[in-house]
């Protein structure tokens, strides 16, 4: 994960999804504006609140929406007015409406004679296996619940074994089950090398499925990378962490005598406190325990979750 | 054509309500011709055949919708519902897709018109010789369905208000400015139907006389086509899913 | 984040919301509420300007015979009596067909649509008013494109000539003629236009049936009647929705078609149009009311 530009080379040494200088308006509105990035194999999470862009990016992404400035490349082609491209994307629309008619066997099936996979037949059945549909695959998907038609969906997207799976708003309408199900399915998927896109709104999902973390703020992108990297360049902002300890009090006058450290706080016995630099903080914290003879129990960031930086960015 | 394509086009264009509703309006000439054929009617019956059963009722009112519904569903609906993605994002060219969705939809509405054509006009016409008049009529609907239906797919790719808009074409246009205004029969495809029909079922002037000669309708039948196949092409080529809303 | 005072005290605080203790206006208002609703949304008031176009352009197209008689008395200086308020609706059938058929689906399809239907029906109305409300913001809607025109035609008939209180007093006869025959098609128009919409929730399904039942109605007629002059070829013209429509205008207007036009040529008696055109509205209504009484959420 880098905002570097790619290296150079053929386009198999390219990221596999690549963005440069991408922007979209629709006449006077901008939803996305001038957004670089590149993603290689792994899982990446686009986030961000309602409206901020997640879904316009992911439609640019998968060749529905032409980049109004900027150029978008996945496998090294370009994806607007690009069919063949398809062969290695797999697309999760956000929409519900699938063709009610149709048994789930039927759709993916459709999906693999669509892709002129050689056995279509056993490349349906293997993609239904992957999403746990197999009791259900020969009923009409009109009567499907929500969470169902959301794995019908994955299991259309994965049947041609694509190396790019673009996901919109995957876990909506998953149950706790399904949802640990499908994290555990896109973490294999991105294990075999390949490069996973998802989009949501809810930070828990981003934070425990995604290794790099694109947050998208207004149409622009406010954040890129591993979410503790992130963390970790936004020294402007102080860490928090409360500390449990043998003697709290003295270990919070040991603390404030360090140079990483710039505020101390002893509320009811609980000690909290506030450092600059994460890494010195962490190298610092355990010698002065060491050297006060006290015994450190727990030192835990308060602010280590997504949300916390997600709020920051917002409010910036 | 696209065969997983073309399989399901039929399926989501005969569905229950719509198989129904075209088989009641695909019935009304066939009801027509019967009580013209064992009712007490004066007119000639090549007349009668040419000009109301044929050319009132199955050319202007029974071809064009049935070619409104299918023409405008075939692609229509699933750009309206959101499932067009899954035809689309699928590694075959665009006009493919387009191809295989008209001629579906260009069957269906054939399977219908054609049908009430044939057994209206046998019914009206039998052992009245002017055999010609219901294969004339035949072959004009096939070519005329092709052109609405082009032309309906076509616009149902360009607006998501494609049956509204192609009710205003069939029904104002065709309909009422065409009457009024002699030039614009020329860009009507009721007229071209209309001229092809007169030229192969080749009945005298005083009987049937169409506003268009035969030559002149089937090229403008073919440009029609042509046309507005490419401008779906196109625009499906470039097709942008809206806001998701 | 709000600056909690104290968490751990565990309040539950008062953010002020009231109960409503005032007066409830009740069924009527309610009526009245969806009355105007869709009313406006029959013109496309209140939704984006794309809704209003098909609208607004057919009420325009329909003046355009009353705009075309006036023109020529204009420029002519003579009074030509070519649109006569006893054929008006005759030359804008297609139009009136087109507006019940855009704007039918409009009323009903979008809460058959969005299933919204049991939030109406949980409020103090009852079923029926729901469903004659519709009727008459419908009705009410299209005595736009068929007294407008009537009277935009009266009054520039007074103004054109010279002579404006002789003018209007020869032809006030006709005024309540007007009245009657515009609310009376109006009224047919919508109630079997929303019957038929009201059975679908694709607006698609819903125009397309609209405009196949009148224009269909009416070739079928027309060329039954066209063939012969037995009786049941005259009586064939009942099938058309138009000529009966017409037949009844004519009746009101103490008027006799032309004996070479369809309603010339069937010859039927004239309280026999308006009575059929009143049975049909009925059977439109019950068809409608049935469609609304039935409904399990």
């Amino acid at each position: 994960m880098s905002t570097a530009p790619a290296p150079a080379g053929g386009p198999a040494a390219r990221a596999a999804i690549e963005l440069v200088d991408v922007s979209r308006w629709y006449g006077n509105v901008v939803a996305v504006n001038e957004i670089s990035f590149a993603l290689g194999p792994g899982i990446a999470g686009l986030l961000g609140p309602n409206g901020a862009g997640k879904s316009t990016i992911l439609h640019m992404l998968s060749g529905f929406l032409r980049p109004s400035a900027g150029t978008i490349r996945v496998l090294g082609q370009p994806v607007w007015k690009n069919p063949s491209v398809y062969r290695e994307i797999g697309l999760v629309p956000e929409r519900e409406a699938l063709y009610p008619f149709l048994t789930a066997f039927e759709f993916v099936l459709l999906g693999a004679r669509l892709h002129r996979l050689p056995d279509p037949e056993a490349a349906a059945a293997r993609a239904i296996d992957m999403v746990d549909l197999r009791d259900a695959q020969h009923r009409a998907i009109g009567g499907y619940s929500k969470g169902m038609k959301q794995r019908v969906k994955v299991a259309a997207a994965i049947v041609h074994d694509p190396r790019i799976l673009l996901l919109d708003e995957p876990f909506n309408g998953a149950d706790p089950r399904q949802r640990l199900h499908l994290m555990d399915m896109l973490r294999t998927m991105a294990g075999e090398g390949r490069t996973i896109v998802f989009s949501s709104h809810i930070l828990e999902e981003v934070e425990r499925l995604a290794e790099n973390v694109l947050v998208i703020i207004a149409g622009r992108l406010a954040a890129a990378g591993d979410f503790h990297t992130i963390r970790r360049l936004m020294t402007d902002r102080p860490h928090t962490f409360t500390v449990r300890s043998s003697d709290n009090r003295r270990l919070g006058a040991a603390l404030i005598a360090q140079p990483s450290v710039f505020g101390v706080d002893l509320t009811d016995g609980l000690l909290t406190v506030r450092a600059a630099d994460l890494a010195a903080f962490a190298f610092a914290a355990p010698r002065v325990a060491q050297t006060q003879g006290i015994r450190l129990f727990e030192v835990r960031p308060t602010d280590e979750s997504l949300e916390s930086v997600f709020s920051y960015l917002v409010r910036r | 054509m696209n065969w997983p394509v073309a399989q399901l086009t039929l399926r989501l264009l005969l569905n229950q309500k719509r198989t129904v509703l075209l088989a009641v309006l695909a019935l009304v000439p066939v009801l027509l011709a019967a009580v013209f054929r064992w009712g007490s009617f004066e007119e000639h019956p090549a007349d009668w055949a040419s000009n109301r059963l044929m050319a009132q009722i199955i050319v202007a009112a029974l071809l064009p919708l049935a070619a409104l519904i299918f023409g405008t569903a075939a692609l229509g609906s699933e750009i309206d519902d959101g499932t067009a993605v899954y035809l689309l994002a699928k590694p075959i060219p665009r006009w493919r897709v387009v191809v295989s969705k008209l001629v579906v939809a260009w069957l269906v509405t054939v399977a219908f018109v054609l049908m009430a054509t044939v057994v209206a006009g046998v019914l009206a016409l039998a052992g009245e010789g002017h055999a010609l008049v219901v294969v004339g009529f035949a072959v004009a609907v096939i070519a005329g369905a092709l052109a609405y239906c082009t032309v309906f797919l076509a616009l149902s790719v360009a607006t998501s208000r494609a049956f509204l808009a192609g009710l205003v074409y069939v029904f104002i246009w065709e309909g009422l400015v065409t009457g009024l205004f002699e030039g614009t029969r020329v860009l009507s495809i009721r007229e071209y139907t209309l001229g092809l029909a007169g030229w192969i079922a080749s009945l005298s002037p005083k009987t049937f006389e169409p506003e268009l000669a035969g030559g002149q309708s089937l090229v403008l039948l073919a440009i029609v086509c042509l046309v507005a196949g490419w401008v779906g092409v196109r625009l499906l080529q470039r097709f942008e899913t809206g806001e998701s809303s | 984040m709000q600056s909690s005072p104290d968490l751990a005290a565990g309040n539950i605080y008062d953010l002020g919301y009231r109960r409503y203790q005032g007066a409830r206006l009740g069924r009527r208002q309610a009526v009245l509420t969806i009355y105007l609703q869709s009313l406006r949304a029959a013109f496309g008031l209140g939704r984006r300007p794309a809704a209003k176009i098909v609208p607004v352009a057919l009420v325009v197209l329909a003046l355009f015979p009353a705009a075309l008689r006036l023109g020529i008395a204009a420029a002519t200086d003579q009074n030509i009596r070519i649109v006569e308020p006893a054929n008006y609706y005759s030359y804008i059938q297609i139009l009136l067909a087109l507006f019940v058929a855009a704007q039918a689906p409009e009323l009903v399809g979008r809460d058959l649509r969005n299933n919204t239907r049991p939030l109406y029906f949980s409020r103090a109305i009852r079923r029926s008013d729901y469903a004659l409300a519709k009727l008459v913001a419908l009705a009410s809607a299209m005595l736009f494109m068929t007294a407008l025109p009537q009277v935009v035609l009266y009054v520039g008939n007074a103004f054109a000539g010279s002579h404006v209180w002789p003018e209007m007093r020869d032809s006030a006869p006709d005024l309540p003629r007007i009245a009657v025959s515009a609310v009376a098609l109006s009224l047919f128009m919508a109630a079997v236009s929303l019957a038929v919409a009201a059975q679908t929730s694709r607006r698609a399904f819903a125009a397309g049936g609209i405009i196949a039942l009148f224009v269909f109605s009416g070739t079928v007629g027309g060329v039954l009647v066209e063939a012969g002059s037995a009786l049941w070829n005259r009586l064939g013209i009942l099938i058309s929705l138009y000529d009966v429509m017409r037949g009844a205008t004519f009746w009101i207007f103490a008027t006799d078609p032309e004996p070479e036009s369809q309603l010339g040529r069937a010859d039927l008696p004239g309280p026999l149009y308006a009575a059929l055109l009143a049975a049909l509205a009925s059977l439109a209504l019950v068809l409608l009311l049935r469609r609304y009484m039935r409904f399990r959420p």
